[in-house]
Protein backbone atom coordinates (compact mmCIF):
# COMPACT_ATOMS: atom_id res chain seq x y z
CA UNK A 1 0.00 0.00 0.00
CA UNK A 2 1.18 3.74 -0.74
CA UNK A 3 1.12 4.13 3.59
CA UNK A 4 4.19 1.80 3.97
CA UNK A 5 6.16 3.42 1.72
CA UNK A 6 8.85 5.87 3.13
CA UNK A 7 8.28 9.51 1.68
CA UNK A 8 12.35 10.05 0.11
CA UNK A 9 13.41 11.07 -3.22
CA UNK A 10 15.33 7.64 -3.65
CA UNK A 11 11.78 5.96 -2.71
CA UNK A 12 9.98 8.45 -5.57
CA UNK A 13 12.87 7.93 -7.88
CA UNK A 14 12.73 3.81 -7.65
CA UNK A 15 9.29 4.15 -7.33
CA UNK A 16 9.19 5.87 -11.19
CA UNK A 17 11.75 3.86 -12.71
CA UNK A 18 9.06 0.45 -11.73
CA UNK A 19 6.05 2.73 -12.81
CA UNK A 20 8.25 3.42 -16.51
CA UNK A 21 8.85 -0.85 -16.32
CA UNK A 22 5.71 -1.64 -15.72
CA UNK A 23 4.01 0.80 -18.33
CA UNK A 24 6.51 -0.91 -20.85
CA UNK A 25 5.33 -4.49 -19.70
CA UNK A 26 2.04 -3.83 -19.72
CA UNK A 27 1.86 -2.60 -23.24
CA UNK A 28 4.18 -5.56 -25.01
CA UNK A 29 1.89 -8.12 -23.01
CA UNK A 30 -1.20 -6.35 -24.31
CA UNK A 31 0.30 -6.39 -27.57
CA UNK A 32 0.94 -10.43 -27.24
CA UNK A 33 -2.04 -11.00 -25.87
CA UNK A 34 -4.25 -9.84 -28.91
CA UNK A 35 -1.52 -11.31 -31.18
CA UNK A 36 -2.14 -14.41 -29.21
CA UNK A 37 -6.12 -14.12 -29.56
CA UNK A 38 -5.99 -13.26 -33.55
CA UNK A 39 -3.89 -16.57 -34.24
CA UNK A 40 -6.86 -18.30 -32.08
CA UNK A 41 -9.58 -16.74 -34.18
CA UNK A 42 -7.75 -18.55 -37.06
CA UNK A 43 -6.96 -22.09 -35.72
CA UNK A 44 -10.15 -21.55 -34.24
CA UNK A 45 -12.04 -21.10 -37.73
CA UNK A 46 -9.80 -24.55 -38.62
CA UNK A 47 -11.03 -26.51 -35.74
CA UNK A 48 -14.37 -25.75 -36.93
CA UNK A 49 -13.98 -26.90 -40.13
CA UNK A 50 -12.31 -30.14 -38.90
CA UNK A 51 -14.61 -30.56 -36.20
CA UNK A 52 -17.47 -30.62 -38.95
CA UNK A 53 -15.65 -33.49 -40.92
CA UNK A 54 -14.82 -35.13 -38.24
CA UNK A 55 -18.51 -35.05 -37.18
CA UNK A 56 -19.70 -36.60 -40.79
CA UNK A 57 -16.46 -39.01 -40.48
CA UNK A 58 -17.85 -40.55 -37.75
CA UNK A 59 -21.37 -40.98 -38.87
CA UNK A 60 -20.37 -42.20 -42.00
CA UNK A 61 -18.16 -44.66 -40.07
CA UNK A 62 -20.82 -45.24 -37.88
CA UNK A 63 -22.86 -46.85 -40.78
CA UNK A 64 -20.61 -48.97 -42.77
CA UNK A 65 -19.83 -50.85 -39.18
CA UNK A 66 -23.45 -50.98 -38.17
CA UNK A 67 -24.04 -52.77 -41.64
CA UNK A 68 -20.90 -54.84 -41.72
CA UNK A 69 -22.22 -55.93 -38.25
CA UNK A 70 -25.99 -56.72 -39.77
CA UNK A 71 -24.33 -58.03 -42.59
CA UNK A 72 -21.34 -60.00 -41.24
CA UNK A 73 -22.42 -60.34 -37.96
CA UNK A 74 -20.68 -59.26 -34.87
CA UNK A 75 -18.58 -61.84 -34.30
CA UNK A 76 -17.06 -61.54 -37.77
CA UNK A 77 -16.27 -57.92 -37.64
CA UNK A 78 -14.29 -58.24 -34.12
CA UNK A 79 -12.63 -61.68 -35.63
CA UNK A 80 -11.51 -59.30 -38.42
CA UNK A 81 -10.79 -56.25 -36.34
CA UNK A 82 -8.62 -58.73 -34.41
CA UNK A 83 -6.47 -59.73 -37.20
CA UNK A 84 -5.42 -56.40 -37.93
CA UNK A 85 -1.28 -56.89 -38.30
CA UNK A 86 -0.47 -53.43 -39.60
CA UNK A 87 -0.93 -50.43 -36.38
CA UNK A 88 -1.09 -46.26 -36.99
CA UNK A 89 1.55 -44.27 -35.57
CA UNK A 90 1.88 -40.83 -34.92
CA UNK A 91 5.21 -38.73 -34.54
CA UNK A 92 5.21 -35.40 -32.87
CA UNK A 93 7.34 -32.11 -34.21
CA UNK A 94 6.73 -28.75 -32.75
CA UNK A 95 6.18 -25.50 -34.16
CA UNK A 96 6.17 -21.98 -32.64
CA UNK A 97 3.19 -19.38 -32.76
CA UNK A 98 4.52 -16.18 -30.66
CA UNK A 99 6.06 -18.31 -27.94
CA UNK A 100 3.74 -20.87 -27.91
CA UNK A 101 4.86 -24.12 -29.20
CA UNK A 102 2.18 -26.17 -30.61
CA UNK A 103 2.54 -29.78 -32.37
CA UNK A 104 2.43 -30.82 -35.79
CA UNK A 105 1.30 -34.36 -35.85
CA UNK A 106 2.54 -36.54 -38.62
CA UNK A 107 0.45 -39.88 -38.76
CA UNK A 108 1.94 -43.12 -40.38
CA UNK A 109 0.29 -46.40 -41.40
CA UNK A 110 -3.26 -45.20 -41.27
CA UNK A 111 -4.33 -45.57 -44.16
CA UNK A 112 -3.82 -49.10 -45.73
CA UNK A 113 -4.52 -50.92 -48.87
CA UNK A 114 -6.59 -54.22 -48.48
CA UNK A 115 -3.43 -56.87 -48.53
CA UNK A 116 -2.18 -54.88 -45.98
CA UNK A 117 -5.23 -55.50 -43.05
CA UNK A 118 -3.62 -58.84 -42.54
CA UNK A 119 -7.44 -60.08 -42.20
CA UNK A 120 -8.11 -62.97 -45.03
CA UNK A 121 -10.06 -61.71 -47.62
CA UNK A 122 -11.58 -64.73 -48.29
CA UNK A 123 -13.07 -65.06 -45.00
CA UNK A 124 -14.36 -61.38 -44.83
CA UNK A 125 -16.84 -59.07 -46.76
CA UNK A 126 -16.68 -56.07 -48.90
CA UNK A 127 -18.98 -54.35 -45.62
CA UNK A 128 -15.98 -54.78 -43.13
CA UNK A 129 -13.29 -53.92 -45.88
CA UNK A 130 -15.91 -50.44 -46.38
CA UNK A 131 -16.11 -50.16 -42.77
CA UNK A 132 -12.07 -50.37 -41.86
CA UNK A 133 -11.48 -47.97 -44.46
CA UNK A 134 -14.31 -45.41 -43.30
CA UNK A 135 -12.63 -46.03 -39.54
CA UNK A 136 -8.96 -45.37 -41.11
CA UNK A 137 -10.30 -41.50 -42.34
CA UNK A 138 -11.94 -41.42 -39.06
CA UNK A 139 -8.54 -41.74 -37.64
CA UNK A 140 -7.15 -39.22 -39.91
CA UNK A 141 -9.45 -36.87 -39.28
CA UNK A 142 -9.27 -37.53 -35.31
CA UNK A 143 -5.27 -36.67 -35.90
CA UNK A 144 -5.92 -33.26 -37.79
CA UNK A 145 -8.58 -32.96 -34.92
CA UNK A 146 -5.80 -33.67 -32.19
CA UNK A 147 -3.57 -31.24 -33.50
CA UNK A 148 -5.91 -28.48 -34.16
CA UNK A 149 -6.95 -29.17 -30.57
CA UNK A 150 -3.89 -29.24 -28.58
CA UNK A 151 -2.99 -26.11 -30.12
CA UNK A 152 -6.09 -24.43 -29.25
CA UNK A 153 -4.82 -25.61 -25.58
CA UNK A 154 -1.85 -24.66 -25.38
CA UNK A 155 -2.58 -21.03 -26.95
CA UNK A 156 -5.72 -21.11 -24.76
CA UNK A 157 -3.84 -21.55 -21.63
CA UNK A 158 -1.33 -18.90 -23.00
CA UNK A 159 -3.85 -16.64 -23.29
CA UNK A 160 -5.73 -16.64 -20.03
CA UNK A 161 -2.09 -16.46 -18.20
CA UNK A 162 -1.03 -12.93 -20.51
CA UNK A 163 -4.30 -12.08 -19.49
CA UNK A 164 -4.06 -12.63 -15.97
CA UNK A 165 -0.74 -10.51 -15.96
CA UNK A 166 -2.19 -7.77 -17.84
CA UNK A 167 -4.89 -7.00 -15.70
CA UNK A 168 -2.48 -7.40 -12.32
CA UNK A 169 -0.54 -4.84 -14.27
CA UNK A 170 -3.68 -2.75 -15.21
CA UNK A 171 -5.37 -2.95 -11.77
CA UNK A 172 -3.18 -4.10 -9.16
CA UNK A 173 0.30 -3.46 -9.88
CA UNK A 174 0.19 0.48 -11.65
CA UNK A 175 -2.51 1.54 -9.86
CA UNK A 176 -0.60 0.88 -6.09
CA UNK A 177 2.66 1.98 -7.95
CA UNK A 178 0.90 5.27 -8.62
CA UNK A 179 -0.98 5.83 -5.11
CA UNK A 180 2.47 5.22 -3.73
CA UNK A 181 4.01 7.81 -6.10
CA UNK A 182 0.98 10.61 -5.45
CA UNK A 183 1.42 10.11 -1.81
CA UNK A 184 5.71 10.57 -2.00
CA UNK A 185 5.01 13.48 -3.70
CA UNK A 186 2.68 15.02 -1.59
CA UNK A 187 4.36 14.05 1.94
CA UNK A 188 7.47 15.80 -0.24
CA UNK A 189 6.12 19.12 -1.21
CA UNK A 190 4.51 19.00 2.34
CA UNK A 191 7.98 18.87 3.94
CA UNK A 192 8.99 21.37 1.19
CA UNK A 193 6.51 23.76 2.46
CA UNK A 194 7.24 23.30 6.07
CA UNK A 195 10.63 23.67 5.80
CA UNK A 196 10.13 26.97 3.68
CA UNK A 197 7.60 28.25 6.18
CA UNK A 198 10.46 27.59 9.56
CA UNK A 199 12.80 29.13 7.48
CA UNK A 200 10.79 32.21 7.12
CA UNK A 201 9.81 32.06 10.92
CA UNK A 202 13.46 31.68 11.56
CA UNK A 203 14.12 34.84 9.50
CA UNK A 204 11.45 36.81 10.89
CA UNK A 205 12.95 36.42 14.41
CA UNK A 206 16.26 37.37 13.42
CA UNK A 207 15.27 40.11 12.06
CA UNK A 208 12.67 40.94 15.37
CA UNK A 209 16.41 40.03 17.48
CA UNK A 210 18.60 42.09 14.93
CA UNK A 211 15.73 44.94 15.05
CA UNK A 212 15.39 44.57 19.36
CA UNK A 213 19.72 45.11 18.86
CA UNK A 214 19.69 47.75 16.87
CA UNK A 215 16.98 49.80 18.82
CA UNK A 216 18.96 48.90 21.92
CA UNK A 217 22.01 50.39 20.63
CA UNK A 218 20.14 53.58 19.36
CA UNK A 219 19.18 53.78 22.69
CA UNK A 220 22.06 53.14 24.20
CA UNK A 221 23.81 55.89 21.41
CA UNK A 222 20.95 58.11 22.20
CA UNK A 223 21.33 57.72 26.12
CA UNK A 224 25.45 58.82 25.63
CA UNK A 225 24.66 61.03 23.31
CA UNK A 226 22.92 62.81 25.88
CA UNK A 227 24.99 62.48 28.41
CA UNK A 228 27.82 63.69 26.59
CA UNK A 229 25.53 66.71 25.26
CA UNK A 230 24.82 67.56 29.21
CA UNK A 231 28.63 67.67 29.87
CA UNK A 232 29.47 70.18 27.25
CA UNK A 233 26.56 72.35 28.62
CA UNK A 234 27.53 72.33 31.85
CA UNK A 235 31.35 72.84 31.29
CA UNK A 236 30.06 75.80 28.57
CA UNK A 237 28.42 77.28 31.60
CA UNK A 238 31.52 76.98 33.91
CA UNK A 239 33.44 78.37 31.18
CA UNK A 240 31.41 81.59 31.13
CA UNK A 241 31.01 81.91 34.73
CA UNK A 242 35.02 82.19 34.71
CA UNK A 243 35.17 83.95 32.12
CA UNK A 244 32.67 86.76 33.91
CA UNK A 245 34.42 86.54 36.58
CA UNK A 246 38.01 86.75 34.87
CA UNK A 247 37.29 89.51 32.91
CA UNK A 248 36.97 91.71 35.98
CA UNK A 249 39.39 90.22 37.31
CA UNK A 250 41.47 90.79 34.49
CA UNK A 251 40.86 94.32 34.11
CA UNK B 1 9.22 -41.05 -30.54
CA UNK B 2 6.82 -42.37 -32.24
CA UNK B 3 3.24 -42.98 -30.53
CA UNK B 4 0.16 -45.01 -30.63
CA UNK B 5 -3.59 -44.11 -30.84
CA UNK B 6 -5.65 -45.40 -27.38
CA UNK B 7 -9.30 -45.76 -27.40
CA UNK B 8 -11.53 -46.10 -24.71
CA UNK B 9 -15.04 -46.98 -24.31
CA UNK B 10 -17.70 -49.70 -25.20
CA UNK B 11 -16.71 -52.53 -26.87
CA UNK B 12 -19.37 -51.41 -30.04
CA UNK B 13 -17.62 -47.91 -30.13
CA UNK B 14 -13.65 -49.77 -30.14
CA UNK B 15 -14.45 -52.35 -32.45
CA UNK B 16 -14.39 -49.53 -35.27
CA UNK B 17 -11.28 -48.17 -34.46
CA UNK B 18 -9.46 -51.98 -33.64
CA UNK B 19 -10.53 -52.61 -37.79
CA UNK B 20 -7.86 -49.47 -38.83
CA UNK B 21 -5.71 -51.05 -36.65
CA UNK B 22 -5.85 -49.63 -33.43
CA UNK B 23 -4.50 -51.87 -30.86
CA UNK B 24 -4.44 -50.07 -27.25
CA UNK B 25 -7.73 -49.79 -26.25
CA UNK B 26 -10.01 -49.79 -22.98
CA UNK B 27 -13.03 -51.72 -23.51
CA UNK B 28 -15.48 -50.36 -20.86
CA UNK B 29 -19.19 -52.38 -20.91
CA UNK B 30 -21.78 -49.76 -20.56
CA UNK B 31 -22.54 -51.12 -17.40
CA UNK B 32 -19.68 -51.13 -15.74
CA UNK B 33 -18.29 -47.49 -16.76
CA UNK B 34 -19.96 -46.01 -13.98
CA UNK B 35 -17.15 -47.69 -11.85
CA UNK B 36 -13.92 -48.72 -14.31
CA UNK B 37 -14.33 -45.96 -16.53
CA UNK B 38 -12.11 -43.71 -14.37
CA UNK B 39 -9.48 -46.11 -14.01
CA UNK B 40 -9.49 -47.04 -17.83
CA UNK B 41 -9.23 -43.23 -18.94
CA UNK B 42 -6.38 -42.67 -16.21
CA UNK B 43 -4.91 -45.75 -17.60
CA UNK B 44 -4.65 -44.85 -21.04
CA UNK B 45 -3.58 -40.98 -20.11
CA UNK B 46 -0.77 -42.13 -18.19
CA UNK B 47 0.48 -44.47 -20.71
CA UNK B 48 3.65 -42.55 -22.21
CA UNK B 49 3.08 -44.44 -25.71
CA UNK B 50 0.27 -43.14 -26.42
CA UNK B 51 -0.42 -39.77 -28.20
CA UNK B 52 -3.97 -39.43 -28.88
CA UNK B 53 -6.84 -40.63 -27.02
CA UNK B 54 -10.20 -41.53 -28.23
CA UNK B 55 -13.28 -41.17 -26.41
CA UNK B 56 -17.00 -41.10 -27.03
CA UNK B 57 -18.75 -37.60 -26.12
CA UNK B 58 -21.07 -39.10 -23.87
CA UNK B 59 -19.04 -41.04 -21.93
CA UNK B 60 -17.75 -37.94 -20.28
CA UNK B 61 -20.39 -37.90 -18.09
CA UNK B 62 -19.44 -41.25 -16.18
CA UNK B 63 -16.13 -39.75 -15.18
CA UNK B 64 -15.56 -38.33 -11.63
CA UNK B 65 -14.78 -34.38 -11.53
CA UNK B 66 -11.22 -35.02 -11.50
CA UNK B 67 -10.99 -37.35 -14.34
CA UNK B 68 -12.93 -35.79 -16.39
CA UNK B 69 -11.00 -32.09 -15.95
CA UNK B 70 -7.72 -33.78 -16.92
CA UNK B 71 -9.69 -35.31 -20.17
CA UNK B 72 -10.54 -32.37 -20.97
CA UNK B 73 -7.60 -30.31 -20.34
CA UNK B 74 -4.48 -33.13 -20.85
CA UNK B 75 -2.31 -32.02 -23.96
CA UNK B 76 -0.01 -34.84 -23.68
CA UNK B 77 -1.73 -36.95 -24.43
CA UNK B 78 -4.56 -34.93 -26.35
CA UNK B 79 -8.02 -36.66 -25.88
CA UNK B 80 -9.90 -36.28 -29.00
CA UNK B 81 -14.25 -36.58 -28.06
CA UNK B 82 -16.19 -37.51 -30.64
CA UNK B 83 -19.99 -38.02 -30.63
CA UNK B 84 -22.24 -35.36 -30.08
CA UNK B 85 -21.69 -33.42 -32.68
CA UNK B 86 -20.51 -30.07 -30.76
CA UNK B 87 -17.21 -31.67 -29.37
CA UNK B 88 -14.76 -29.83 -26.45
CA UNK B 89 -17.15 -29.43 -24.10
CA UNK B 90 -14.28 -28.51 -21.76
CA UNK B 91 -13.09 -26.07 -24.48
CA UNK B 92 -15.59 -24.01 -24.81
CA UNK B 93 -15.70 -23.09 -20.89
CA UNK B 94 -11.93 -22.22 -21.67
CA UNK B 95 -12.56 -20.60 -24.63
CA UNK B 96 -15.45 -18.27 -22.11
CA UNK B 97 -12.78 -18.19 -19.70
CA UNK B 98 -9.90 -17.18 -21.46
CA UNK B 99 -11.42 -14.97 -24.41
CA UNK B 100 -14.50 -13.83 -22.58
CA UNK B 101 -17.03 -14.58 -24.87
CA UNK B 102 -18.14 -17.63 -26.24
CA UNK B 103 -16.80 -17.89 -30.09
CA UNK B 104 -18.42 -21.40 -30.32
CA UNK B 105 -22.34 -20.33 -29.72
CA UNK B 106 -21.09 -17.49 -32.49
CA UNK B 107 -20.03 -20.08 -34.75
CA UNK B 108 -22.85 -22.47 -34.03
CA UNK B 109 -25.49 -19.61 -35.01
CA UNK B 110 -23.67 -18.69 -38.42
Amino acid sequence: MAKDVKPTRKNLMEIEDRIELSERGHGTLEKKRDGLIMEFMDILDKAQDVRGDLADDYEDAQKTINMARAMEGDVAVRGAAAALQEHPEITTESKNIMGVVVPQIESSRVSKSLDQRGYGIMGTSARIDEAAEAYEDLLESIILAAEVETAMKKMLREIETTKRRVNALEFKLLPDLYDSQEYIEQKLEEQEREETFRLKKIKDKKEQEERAEREAKDDVEETRAAATGDTAGTESEEMGQSTAGGVPGGD
Amino acid sequence: MSQEIAVVGSPEFTTGFRLAGVRRFENVPDDEKDASLDDAATAALEDEDVGIVVMHDDDLEYLSRGVRQEVETSVEPVVVTIGSGTGGGGLREQIKRAIGIDLMEEDEQD
